[in-house]
């Protein structure tokens, strides 16, 4: 955060009496903003993608719904129809090392399983209510942009580390703003908007910064945990398990089955073990299941348990191939740890209490998007303040800054469009693209033409899916995300239409490195 | 339901971010009253979203939506101001104006990042190995301080001018908590 400008209402400040907040020195502040603005920028790049893609990530569970509106849409699904499923998965995946059976759940109500065959290609089935395979679901935008937030489609190891090290840096960056901000009550709800630059980018840095800061440090702290977790535990290991990193897991996965890869007299009964976990915990409902070596006589099903009203990923309960309960993980009934531990993905992701929650998740998550972006603004006013203006960085910033909704609407378009997409490429190719754009024109033109396209691009995409998927659209979800992405293109549209667009105004609270020739210098 | 009343509560901490506003608009003999009342109805939200949602779940709920209503609130209240209004002389901190030398930048990049996240990976090491409790919280307490404990490193070396100050604590700390862990090394 930026320490902001008081220069509007002096008088109003001094008639607001002694500061109850212990005076900071100046030297310590300067300090502090010195080390934030040095932070800031060297992963300014870096902790937008991650936040931007997070934003759009909380609403994965809804993207896959709308990438297969066919359905069927199930609210619940019988024990008897899932092990028709998975027994009808198996007669097509023979030599299936294991299947991930998702169940029904209110966020995605579908029943489908995913396995990999012998030559490594993976396949995802839909069943009905029956637990009939009625055909195989398709979501790769889902999952490219689930994997951009989680491993920026790097190697799984690197990718995590990457971004559980930007979760750090927005952490520290999160310590040494509010350090830096002596005035956080003071300026609580001071937001002003044209005149001077830095004071409008500070505004709008610092007020997204104090009001959205439970939500920030939540996302930071257990995002930059979620990414770490590798070399956390690969360091303990080598402190205490001779490096055996499978043994530290070990402790965070409940009764294990012993491998006998022999065959089995009879496949794995899932609908006697799911039966069994529904007698043991009426009040919880399975979400999904892993079906481990099924057909050897070490088959198992490690079944997941959520309960209403909790913010847990669920309980984990293991049953043997007869069905048998071997054991609980302990992530709702254990110890503090196992506790902490299971509320750690829902808590990163706004995936614990409904609607309500993802919209504001998606809110403040846009919300941390402008404020990396408008705090490298503030930099570059600055920089044009004390007459170094740097027009070449001011350009390529608002291009990136607005390459990812572009980059984002043309991989969901050429995943509608081709017939083998491949949006990772799509991506990085309209990233490129609109970031080479900043060699020409000037910021707020830039900024308006990338705008602009995204718009067109967002409202071809609800289009394309329309024109697909209209005659066969079960889930109702499927309408509503096209309609939210045409209001969207509208939106966006409007922005550059706007009369103040042409004004001295920044017209967009994203668009920050637009309007630097208009200082007031 | 029980997702809906994040919903139902929300105009609570509106209602006491309208009050703290109105505190900060107008300074007089009831502004205690106001700020009092304002923080008051925020935690009251807090409060009532655990016997309606969940202990961990309700406040977590609350401050999300909660904070997006303030925003908006925080929007709405927008000043407006002529842009080609000369504005006043400009009164806010500067960053302090370090020396540009390149080895201090090198040497300090080094400290924020490695450095400081060995000297983290060594405490939450620490934790997990040498401290009382069950395994499994001292390894999940202890992985969440990493980050925590990263952060703050970063943040205090990137600020302090004193760099071989941060030097000498940050490999101490490293040192002592990681010759700790590997020393005990077992769980």
């Amino acid at each position: 955060m930026d320490a902001s400008p008081d220069k509007i209402a002096p008088k109003k400040s001094r008639a607001l009496g002694k500061p109850i907040w212990p005076k900071v020195p100046a030297d310590f502040v300067r300090a502090m903003l010195a080390g934030h603005s040095a932070l800031g920028l060297a992963f300014a790049a870096l902790i937008y993608l991650v936040c931007f893609s997070g934003s759009v990530a909380v609403f994965t569970q809804e993207f896959s719904r709308w990438e297969q509106p066919q359905g069927p849409v199930l609210q619940e699904v019988s024990p008897q129809a899932v092990d028709v499923a998975v027994q009808g998965a198996l007669a097509k995946i023979p030599q299936a090392h294991d299947l991930l059976v998702r169940l029904p759940t209110p966020d995605h109500p579908r029943l489908s399983i995913h396995g990999d065959d012998a030559a490594g290609g993976e396949h995802t089935y839909v069943a009905d209510h029956a637990g009939r395979l009625v055909g195989e679901a398709r979501t790769p935008w889902t999952q490219f942009q689930a994997e951009l937030h989680t491993v920026l489609h790097l190697p799984r190891a690197w990718g995590g580390f990457v971004v559980g090290l930007t979760g750090v840096a927005l952490l520290s960056s999160l310590i040494s703003g509010v350090l830096s901000h002596p005035r956080v009550l003071k300026d609580a709800f001071a937001f002003r908007w044209g005149g001077s630059k830095r004071l409008q980018e500070a505004d709008l840095h610092n007020r997204i910064s104090v009001w959205g800061l439970p939500f920030h440090l939540v996302v930071s702290l257990t995002g930059a945990f979620l990414g770490l977790t590798t070399i956390i535990v690969g360091v303990l290991a080598l402190a205490t398990f001779k490096g055996d990193a499978s043994k530290a897991y070990a402790l965070f996965q409940g009764p294990t089955v012993k491998d006998d890869p022999r065959p089995a007299a009879k496949v794995i009964d899932v609908r006697s073990g799911l039966d069994a976990v529904a007698a043991r915990s009426p009040d919880a409902r399975a979400t999904y299941i892993y079906v481990e070596h099924p057909g050897e006589r070490g088959q198992h099903a490690i079944i997941n348990l959520a309960t209403d009203g909790r913010l847990s990923r669920g309980e984990t309960v293991v049953v043997d191939g007869a069905g048998q309960i071997l054991g609980e993980v302990g992530y709702e009934s254990g110890s503090l740890g196992f506790r902490v531990l299971s509320a750690m993905t829902p808590l990163h992701f706004g995936w614990f209490g409904g609607w309500p929650v993802k919209v504001a998740y998606f809110l403040l998550g846009l919300g941390l998007t402008a404020v990396i972006s408008s705090g490298v603004a503030i930099w570059l006013a600055r920089r044009r303040d004390k007459g170094r203006p740097a027009p070449g960085l001011e350009r390529l910033w608002v291009a990136f800054v607005w390459s990812q909704p572009l980059a984002y609407a043309f991989s969901a378009l050429v995943v509608f469009l081709s017939a083998t997409p491949v949006p990772i490429g799509a991506w990085a190719m309209a990233t490129l693209a609109a970031c080479a754009s900043s060699a020409v024109g000037t910021p707020s033109g830039i900024s308006t033409a990338l705008r602009r396209t995204t718009a067109g691009l967002l409202a071809l995409v609800a289009l394309a899916h329309t024109a697909l998927y209209a005659p066969a659209m079960a889930d109702a979800l499927g309408w509503l995300i096209d309609a939210a992405l045409l209001v969207a293109a509208l939106g966006l549209a409007l922005t550059t239409v706007s009369p103040r667009s042409t004004s001295d105004h920044a017209s967009c609270p994203m668009d920050h490195a637009q309007a630097p020739r208009f200082d007031d210098r | 339901m029980s997702a809906l009343w994040a919903l139902a509560l929300a105009p609570l901490p509106l209602a006491g971010a309208v009050l703290l506003k109105r505190a900060w608009d107008n300074p007089g003999p009831q502004r205690p009253w106001l700020i009092l009342g304002g923080w008051s109805l925020l935690i009251l939200a807090l409060a009532a979203s655990v016997p309606l949602m969940g202990p961990l779940r309700g406040p977590c709920a609350i401050l999300a939506v909660g904070s997006t209503a303030i925003l908006a609130f925080v929007a709405a209240g927008v000043e407006r101001r002529n842009a080609r209004k000369k504005a006043a002389r400009e009164l806010a901190p500067e960053p302090s104006d370090r020396r540009r030398v390149a080895w201090r930048g090198w040497l300090r990049g080094f400290l924020a990042g490695p450095l400081a996240g060995v000297a983290a990976l060594g405490c939450g090491l620490a934790v997990a190995i040498c401290a009382p409790g069950q395994i499994q919280t001292r390894m999940v307490i202890g992985g969440l301080i990493v980050p925590f404990l990263w952060a703050g490193g970063m943040a205090w070396t990137l600020s302090d001018d004193k760099i071989l100050r941060a030097f000498a604590v940050l490999a101490s700390v490293a040192t002592l908590t990681l010759g700790a862990a590997f020393l005990k090394g077992a769980l």
